[in-house]
Order: C-alpha cells, then sequence, then structure tokens
C-alpha cells in the first residue's frame, strides 16, 4: 500500500493506482472525459488537471500512478484556471444545443460547463459544422458537433468487445468518430458506447426524446434476460419504464450490459401486460384432490420456495411440469456476457426443486390432459419472446375444458364465456422482492419498484391466498384493486427525432 | 469495379509486416503501394488490406483519412497538385490552379473527361524559393509561368499516351 495525500484527505491505495482513482477514493470531485475504469488510458481531454508537490507543472491525474508519499491537489487557482482553458478547447467547436439534447442533465460536458465556463463566448471564427444526425446502426445515434473526441467509444469497441468498428477518421478540427465506410455498428454491446460517452455525441435510438432524464427516477436491480444476471438501473416513472443501464458489478458484469438485456422492460409497461383478472370475481379454493402445475425458470426463488413448499405439505396427488425452451442453447457463452439459458433463475428453480424433493417432468404441450380431472396451474414465462412455442401453448391451453387457472404477465386474449379458465395477472421481477440464482449459482436480489399493474400478485402471494381461510375474499380484492391512475403520456415529450 | 489485390503487391504488405514491431506500422507503406499502382485507395481496397494485415478495417482507415497524401477519389493519369500557400500564391499559384483547370475543363478534385487531369490545391510542398510551383504525381516543376505549367503538361500527357 502507498501513503498519499489528495486534496488534504490522508489515503493509502495499492500499487499501481492511478491518481485520479485516488482522487475518487478521497471523494474528491476531478472531471474526467476521456478516462473511464473499464477502458484503457488515453490521456487526451486534459481536464483531470492537478497540482503535485514538488512538480513544477501540472499533471494529468489519469496517466499519473501514485507514489509513495505523494502530495496531489486540484484546488488551486493554478489547476482551476487550466481546467477553465482546457474547457474553452473543448466549446470551440462544440454546438452547446443543450436544449435538443438528450444527454442534458447527465453530461459531464454541462457539468463543467456550469463551474468553468466562460459564458462569453470569446471565439471570433464560426463554429466548424458536421454531421449532425448520423445513424450507427439500428442502435446508435451519432451527433459529430457534439463529440469532444474523448475515445472512449472507440476503445470500447477495441478493448471490451473487440469488434473494432469505430475510429477517429479525418483530422484537427475536422476529426470525426465514424465507422469504416459507414457500417452500422451492429455488435451486440453497442448502446455501451451511449452510456460511456461523456456528451450527448452518441444517443441510444430507444430512448432518445423519450424522457428528459431529471423526470426519471432509477432502481437498482437485474436483468432478467438470461441466467448471467447483470447488475442494472431501471429507469422509470409515472408513465412507466423507460430505459435500462448497467450498474457496475465486481463479480458479474462489471460495467457493461448487453443490447438485448436493455429491451426487457418492455413487458413491464402496462400497455403491454395482462392488466386485469379474468373470471376471478366467483374463483372457488382450488378443491381438485390432483394438481398439474406448469412453470418455467423466470420465477424467484421465494416463489419456488412457497409454491414447493405447499405443494408438499398439501395432500394432493402434484406433478410439475417444467417449461424449458432451447435448452440446447443453455451453455452457450459469447465470453463477454450474454448467455444461452435466457432464463434467469434455472439454478434457482433447480436447486430449490431438489431441496423440497420435487420431480420436474419435462413439458411438451398438453397431450394427455384433457381426460385430467384437476386442476392446472399454468404460469407462464414473463419474457414470452425468448420462449418460440409460446404462443402455440397458450393457444392450446385456451381450448382446453380442465379446471384452469392462467398467471400471466404478457396479455392473453381469453374468451369470457370460457368459465373453466381463470386468468390472473402476475407480477414482473421489476415488482417483486425476491431472488435468481445466475448460471454460477450467485444469488441475484431483486428491488421492487413501484406496482405497474395493480392486481398482479407474485406466486408466492397466490399460495398465502389459497393457504388462507377467506380465499374467496382475498382474490375478489385483488380483482378490484383499482389502477393507481397512471398518467397518460407527458405532453411536453416528442416521440420524433427523425434520422 | 471489384479491387484486387495482385500476387505481388500481397506479398510485398507481408513483407511489410515482418519489417515492423507493430503491425501498425506497415499500413503506410501498403496504403503508398496500393495508391501507386491504383492512383487512389477505394474502400474496398482497405477491406481487402484489412484482411491481408489481419487489423480492423476502422484502424487502417483512421491512418487512410488522416494524411491528405492519400486519395480517396479517383485521379487522373497526372495529378497535378498546385501550391497556392503563401509564397506561391503570392507568385501566382491560385490564378494558375485556375488557368489549369479551365484549360482541361475539370473542376478542382473531379477527372477530366479523358481521365487524364487532376488538379488539387495543396499547401506549401517545402519549395517556397522557386514559387509558384506544381507536383505532378510524384515530380516537383518549379519556378512556373501559366505557359510554361501548360507546356509542362501537355508534354507529360504525349509521354502518357505514347
Ligand atoms: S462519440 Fe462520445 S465517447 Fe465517442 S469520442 Fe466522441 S465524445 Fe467520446
Ligand atoms: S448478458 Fe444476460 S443478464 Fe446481462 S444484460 Fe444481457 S441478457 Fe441481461
Ligand atoms: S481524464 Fe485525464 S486526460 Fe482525460
Ligand atoms: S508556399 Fe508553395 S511551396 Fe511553399
Amino acid at each position: 500500500m502507498l501513503k498519499c495525500n489528495i486534496n488534504g484527505v490522508d489515503l493509502e491505495v495499492p500499487e499501481g493506482t492511478k491518481l485520479i482513482e485516488a482522487f475518487l477514493k478521497a471523494e474528491q470531485k476531478i472531471a474526467h472525459y476521456c478516462w473511464h475504469p473499464g477502458l484503457s488510458v488515453a490521456g487526451v481531454c486534459r481536464l483531470c488537471m492537478c497540482e503535485i508537490e514538488g512538480n513544477p507543472r501540472l499533471q494529468i491525474a489519469c496517466n499519473t500512478e501514485v507514489q509513495e508519499g505523494m502530495v496531489a491537489s486540484n484546488q488551486s487557482e493554478k489547476v482551476k484556471e487550466t481546467v477553465r482553458w482546457g474547457m474553452d478547447f473543448h466549446l470551440i467547436n462544440h454546438p452547446l444545443d443543450c436544449p435538443i439534447c438528450d444527454q442534458a442533465g447527465e453530461c459531464g460536458l454541462q457539468e463543467q460547463y456550469m463551474e468553468y465556463g466562460q459564458y462569453t463566448p470569446s471565439m471570433a471564427h464560426a463554429k466548424v459544422k458536421k454531421r449532425k444526425v448520423v445513424s450507427l446502426g439500428s442502435k446508435v445515434v451519432l451527433d459529430s458537433e457534439r463529440c469532444i473526441l474523448c475515445s472512449r467509444c472507440v476503445r470500447f469497441t477495441d478493448e471490451v468487445t473487440k469488434t473494432h468498428e469505430l475510429g477517429i477518421f479525418n483530422r484537427g478540427d475536422k476529426s470525426e468518430i465514424g465507422t469504416f465506410h459507414d457500417k452500422p455498428l451492429e455488435n451486440k454491446y453497442a448502446v455501451n458506447t451511449v452510456d460511456i460517452c461523456p456528451v450527448g455525441a452518441l444517443t441510444s435510438k430507444e430512448f432518445r426524446f423519450k424522457q428528459r432524464v431529471w423526470y426519471l427516477k432509477d432502481e437498482k436491480t437485474v436483468c432478467p434476460g438470461c441466467s448471467t444476471g447483470c447488475s442494472v438501473k431501471v429507469y422509470h416513472n409515472q408513465e412507466g419504464l423507460f430505459r435500462v443501464k448497467p450498474e457496475y458489478d465486481a463479480e458479474v458484469n462489471e460495467h457493461w450490459m448487453c443490447d438485448e438485456g436493455r429491451g426487457v422492460f418492455d413487458w413491464v409497461n402496462r400497455q403491454n401486460r395482462q392488466s386485469y383478472s379474468v373470471n376471478a370475481e366467483n374463483m372457488e379454493k382450488p378443491s381438485s384432490s390432483e394438481l398439474k402445475l406448469i412453470l418455467t425458470a423466470q420465477q424467484t426463488v421465494e416463489e419456488y420456495e412457497s409454491l414447493f413448499e405447499y405443494l408438499k405439505s398439501s395432500n394432493k396427488k402434484v406433478e410439475v411440469y417444467y417449461w424449458k425452451n432451447n435448452p440446447d442453447k443453455f451453455d452457450d457463452f459469447d465470453n463477454l456476457l450474454i448467455r444461452g439459458d435466457k432464463n434467469p433463475n434455472t439454478k434457482g428453480l433447480l436447486e430449490t426443486a431438489v431441496k423440497h424433493d420435487i420431480t420436474l417432468n419435462p413439458f411438451s404441450g398438453f397431450d394427455g390432459f384433457e381426460s385430467f380431472e384437476g386442476d392446472i396451474w399454468f404460469i407462464l414465462p414473463e419474457n414470452k419472446a425468448v420462449y418460440p412455442l409460446y404462443e402455440q401453448y397458450v393457444e392450446k391451453a385456451l381450448k382446453l375444458e380442465n379446471n384452469l387457472t392462467i398467471f400471466a404477465v404478457p396479455k392473453v386474449k381469453v374468451d369470457k364465456t370460457k368459465k373453466n379458465i381463470s386468468i390472473l395477472p402476475l407480477k414482473t421481477y421489476f415488482e417483486k422482492d425476491g431472488h435468481f440464482l445466475n448460471f454460477n449459482g450467485l444469488k441475484r436480489q431483486l428491488k421492487p419498484g413501484p406496482l405497474q399493474v395493480s392486481s398482479a400478485l407474485a406466486l408466492n402471494e397466490w399460495v398465502s391466498f389459497v393457504k388462507s381461510d377467506d380465499f374467496g375474499d382475498q382474490v375478489d380484492l385483488l380483482s378490484k384493486r383499482k389502477s393507481e391512475g397512471f398518467r397518460k403520456k407527458n405532453e411536453m415529450t416528442q416521440t420524433g427525432g427523425g434520422l | 469495379m471489384a479491387f484486387i489485390l495482385k500476387d505481388e503487391d500481397k506479398n510485398f504488405v507481408l513483407e511489410e509486416l515482418k519489417r515492423y514491431e507493430s503491425k501498425y506500422s506497415a499500413i503506410i507503406p501498403s496504403l503508398f503501394r496500393i495508391q501507386k499502382k491504383e492512383g487512389w485507395i477505394s474502400a474496398e481496397a482497405v477491406s481487402v488490406l484489412s484482411e491481408v494485415m489481419g487489423l480492423p478495417e476502422a484502424h487502417i482507415n483512421e491512418v487512410l483519412q488522416f494524411y491528405t497524401m492519400f486519395n480517396k477519389e479517383p485521379v487522373g493519369k497526372l495529378h497535378v497538385q498546385v501550391c497556392t500557400n503563401v509564397s506561391c500564391a503570392m507568385n501566382g499559384g491560385r490564378e494558375l490552379a485556375k488557368k489549369i483547370c479551365q484549360k482541361y475543363q475539370v473542376k478542382e478534385g473531379a477527372v477530366s473527361q479523358d481521365g487524364m487531369i487532376t488538379v488539387t490545391r495543396v499547401e506549401c510542398l517545402g519549395a517556397c524559393d522557386k514559387a509558384p510551383m506544381m507536383q505532378v504525381n510524384d515530380k516537383y516543376w518549379e519556378d512556373l509561368t501559366q505557359e510554361s505549367a501548360i507546356q509542362i503538361l501537355e508534354d507529360l500527357k504525349q509521354k502518357v499516351v505514347g
């Protein structure tokens, strides 16, 4: 360990630590555009200036290693003056179009400008015009004028995805980020470049112009997109969910997540949900002595626990069917994050089943179910996109004459006169407490955000209804729960932003 | 027209790759080789090079786009680069460029109808004492007048055709 002093704060850091990391560790503010903890050092933005005792010249903190006894600060007028000038250079050709920029509110340049901006521009020359709306493939848009050439995005495609699509072309004030021959940027992690871009040069097509970031709250939770279980932040407000970003997690996903995982929030939104129950008014407590249950690996461990415990303690004859999607791809891995098992909790399901001595029979359709006299509980997966046979099985199920209860996140179109079928809306990963076990058994804790469908329930709640004496009342209450009056689309936000 | 890297050029590139510690160092000589043969470097050529060299297209393109000496568009058989920086400009460099364009009915940067001439204005080529001057392909022509420059180009044209 090395002792050092940063802005008067004494601390110890391991050998090889960069000065900028020491600043951050000491909770000192230090501007940085090009340095990113997940990438190599570029040292090009010149904003992380600091003064090191005994060194007459200012140094950049991102490319200086801490030495034993180093005393550094970025508080002096000399440093501030330098940063002010550096800032001015960055702004020579920057359009400063914050009012129409998606990054406004979470932009490094904007923050720095508030503190160090000269406000009255001293440049007599016109700004260099560059390409304003460049479509970089299906997911990312580039505004070359806003780019400050920090090269983070280039280093990302070089070092993390190793797909090498991006480069800095031309030179001087004509330098521009781009792909060779305007090829689309289509790697599976492309939107991470949007996250790390310190300004509004790279924006996400999906999120662009949908919301101002200061109207959004965020919730730290886990991505249910595959068995990796990346730590993420979900951004939402009364209108619903709007985007997902990765959250640093040293054990799983570090700074990144895949693009597919960013889209999964969509099924949580009310407009895509089964938002009311069907035939639940006069529902009776499941009384048959036989029960068939179909489930997937998309529920939480807590749900499996309560379900299996109930099944074991009831005196019913129970058969549990495990609906597995694409089992032949379960072991696929792209060597970065994406896994072929598109369920967040396969391990959790298997372990809980073993713990409660439950046999999981493979599910392959409803053949032979017709003659069955007991109850059927059909728990649909919430991420139906990864279940190729989803529509087919649901259609089959809706034709059954058995006493069937369907638990669903996505909309299910049922003929209401078919009194043998009831549908109950299910909570999504974003709305319930609980955890998954990822591919290597690591506990992935969910954190519930606001309920999007008020009558939705988790399976453990269902089990508690079934166990309670006033089952009918409970279900009744659930179906009568009024939705919370979600706000309609904010008339102040645009949906356009054509390319 | 699809770009094909001839065996001899491919071998050249492979040899260059061996010469340097970093593969990236071989980009410039390889690009120059192609330009020498083709007159310019197309996107296709970059793709082929990328495969031969085992380097990403984007990185080769970074080098290509950085240097103005590489032609990113086709040029005529005679690439006439007229200096219009200070010394040459003061001695009629700009007018010279205009004159040549007029004479061969070609816009700056474009290729004349017969495929012979491309005129571009360039910054100082380091021959200020002999201003105005032009560079035709690899060769400098100095102390020019409008007449002498046209004469030189006519002679060169003759040589190329002949
Ligand atoms: S586009 Fe963004 S991340 Fe890429 S170099 Fe420009 S400012 Fe940096
Ligand atoms: S790799 Fe898997 S867990 Fe991570 S973001 Fe992508 S889908 Fe979600
Ligand atoms: S963060 Fe240090 S130079 Fe950019
Ligand atoms: S100004 Fe023309 S060669 Fe220098």
